[in-house]
């Protein structure tokens, strides 16, 4: 059983947090598609900063909305070539399952080379509207936020920008090449708080805005400091 | 004071259609507008902390670390005129912004001859596709000017900014230059006229990047292309919050019944708005629900085809009491703001459309927004979650009935709309980009 004294114990971090962020300048790519079957063949060739930009970074560029957007790809199926089943398809892939861009990539060319296999005839027809494949450059930046205490932790998670949340929570698994996120490692790791890092890990990012996480996230952490 | 010609029909109301819901109009309630004769005394630039209670401190905070390591850079913008147009008013802005974060930005304006801006007002229009033969005397009158404009002016800052065609020559002076280079077009060039394109394609592979207000307005180029969107000011006397008493107002002396719903679509009159397309889908739309629409632009004094646009858009509104038409003087900024903020829905229903920054300015007021899917559009709206797309006529009455009647739907759209601006289409967003771009085109550098 954990005693109080080894409990405040484990809530003292043995390393800081370092609140970071980063910012991404739009870059359009030489790679575009008219038709499903042009889509599926820059899907294999695009660069890996375009299926970051159209999935992961999609999210960040759209963090107020709660439902209804998942990632770049499912919206041109469903907006441009008016194909709601594959689009739920696309829709359904959830980004933090994917530990590298690779395999993220091979995800999504999988399932639009099944739609066009079984639906041969869609891959010809001429969508709405172009899709263009973006790229992102990134500077990561640091906040002026650091967590020497869960307290601290606490006022950093309620006071720093989304995009730094984007950054620690969401596109961290690219960087630790985990099923996690930069909060959980440093609840489970330097804090000793597993629970709470194992409940974070549980918030579900497509069905809540980036300021529902961060609020989801920090009663998490208060609930911890209790 | 100058009274700007009542433009609203005063007769009664005709007779209703099947399903219409009349309502009482005041005969009262159609008064003279007025509006300032000569603009108003510009305002002073706001600084960058005076965003901090729009866009919060975080967001301040990431722009001044992002400047931190571009401190004593410097930067030059070359553009063609320093007032009037977009890209002025943008400048007048950014400008400031940057030198107060400590990258220092000269902003030069570029001279030239009556016959060199009737060359480059032609190159503006063949690039948007019109049709145009490029004769050897425009080439020359074009690269004269640049030339002399590249004697008068010197380079060496860490990064120079030309900003669309009529300067894109000063490339030329890239060879005595320590700077990065970089074109930022702000016109539409997705089908550009082939003769003026392959003639200034040569002077823009030379620079280090290019950029782009849409993805599709790039070009297929060896240098890489960036997107910036254009912004709005949240502080400038468009886009800054008003009293509701000024918008009331406005409302009064426009004659419009804030009781009931109000539709408004704000730009010039311009075919390619489609003002003409509003009225009949407010026609289509008051069937069924019970609205006023507000026609609000300019260019009608100044333009011949604007004129004639009016009268367009007077015949198909007929003897309509609930139409009102205001053509405004460009300087009614505050008005245009005050109409938009009195708006339950804003229509943009244009048929073919740069960007369309009056989107912007309805989707940072929160507004419930139908707007064609043209241009720019749809990078500001996300149909169904930040507006309403339409392709036609009909599309838009549609809309109009759908979301005055679902308002909680709408509402949920203005906010998310407001969101979406917020994060990508303000001024703040923009003085990123330009910090970020300085920082990876000197990567390698010292930064």
């Amino acid at each position: 059983m954990t005693t109080t004294a080894q409990l405040t114990q484990l809530r003292t971090p043995v390393k800081p947090f370092y609140f970071n962020t980063s910012a991404h300048l739009l870059r359009i790519t030489t790679h575009k598609a008219n038709t499903l079957a042009e889509f599926l063949d820059a899907l294999r060739v695009c660069p890996d900063d375009s299926i970051f930009q159209h999935t992961f970074r999609t999210l960040q560029d759209h963090h107020f909305i709660r439902e209804g957007f998942s990632n770049d790809f499912a919206h041109w199926a469903l907006t441009a070539c008016n194909e709601p089943g594959l689009a739920e398809q696309l829709a359904s892939v959830d980004v933090r399952e994917f530990t590298s861009l690779g395999e993220l990539r091979e995800r999504f060319v999988q399932i639009v080379e099944n739609h066009l296999q079984l639906n041969p005839a869609d891959g010809s027809r001429t969508a709405e509207e172009t899709f263009y494949f973006c790229a992102a450059d990134i500077v990561m930046l640091p906040t002026k936020f650091v967590a020497e205490t869960m307290q601290d932790f606490a006022k950093g998670m309620r006071e720093v920008s989304v995009h730094s949340i984007h950054h620690h929570f969401i596109e961290a698994r690219l960087r630790l090449k985990l099923m996690s996120n930069d909060f959980s490692q440093w609840l489970h790791e330097d804090v000793g708080l597993t629970d709470a890092a194992r409940a974070l890990n549980r918030i579900d990012i497509y069905t809540a805005t980036l300021e529902d996480v961060r609020k989801q996230i920090v009663r998490v952490v208060e609930r911890a400091l209790m | 004071m100058k009274l700007v010609k009542p433009q609203t029909a005063t007769t009664e109301h005709a007779a209703p259609a099947l399903f219409a819901q009349p309502q009482p109009v005041h005969p009262e309630r159609r008064k003279t507008p007025r509006t300032w004769e000569t603009p108003p005394a510009p305002v002073p630039a706001p600084h960058v902390d005076d965003y901090q209670t729009i866009v919060g401190a975080a967001v301040i905070d990431e722009l001044r670390f992002l400047a931190r390591e571009l401190h004593g850079k410097t930067v030059r913008m070359v553009n063609s005129t320093a007032v009037g147009g977009g890209v002025a008013e943008m400048l007048n802005r950014l400008v400031p912004l940057l030198g107060e974060l400590e990258v220092m930005t000269h902003w030069d304006v570029m001279t030239g001859g009556n016959d060199f801006f009737e060359v480059t007002k032609a190159f503006h229009n063949a690039l948007h596709g019109a049709e145009y033969e490029l004769t050897r005397s425009a080439q020359e009158i074009f690269l004269a000017y640049n030339e002399q404009n590249r004697q008068r002016m010197q380079f060496l800052e860490d990064m120079v900014v030309i900003h669309d065609p009529q300067p894109a020559a000063l490339i030329a002076a890239r060879k005595d230059s320590p700077a990065r280079w970089v074109w930022r077009c702000h016109i539409d060039l997705s089908s550009p006229n082939p003769q003026v394109w392959g003639f200034l394609r040569p002077f823009i592979e030379q620079y280090d990047a290019a950029i782009f207000s849409s993805q599709s307005f790039a070009r297929q180029l060896p240098i890489p292309q960036y997107l910036f969107y254009p912004c709005i000011d949240p502080l400038s006397e468009k886009n800054k919050e008003l009293d509701e008493s000024f918008v009331q107002k406005v409302c009064d002396e426009f004659g419009i019944d804030r009781s009931r719903p109000v539709v408004t679509q704000v730009s010039r009159f311009d075919r390619l708005k489609d003002p003409v397309g509003v009225v009949l889908a407010f026609k289509l739309a008051r069937k069924y629900v019970d609205c006023q629409l507000v026609l609000a632009g300019g260019g009608a004094s100044d333009d011949p085809e604007g004129a004639l646009v009016l009268k367009e858009v007077k015949e198909a509104a007929g003897d309509d009491p609930d139409i009102i038409i205001l053509d405004l003087p460009p300087w009614c900024a505050r008005e245009i703001n005050a109409l938009q903020r009195a708006s339950t829905i804003v229509v943009q229903k244009s048929i073919k459309e740069g960007f369309g920054l009056t989107v912007t300015e309805a989707l940072w007021k929160g507004k419930p927004t139908i707007a064609g899917a043209v241009g720019g559009i749809p990078n500001q709206i996300i149909h169904k979650l930040t507006g309403m797309l339409v392709h036609s006529v009909e599309g838009c009455a549609y809309q109009i009935r759908y979301l005055l009647t679902h308002p909680e739907f709408a509402a949920q759209l203005g906010r998310n709309g407001r969101e979406h601006v917020k994060e990508n289409f303000l001024m703040t967003a923009n003085v990123r980009r330009w910090l970020l771009l300085l920082r990876v085109l000197l990567r390698g550098r010292d930064v």
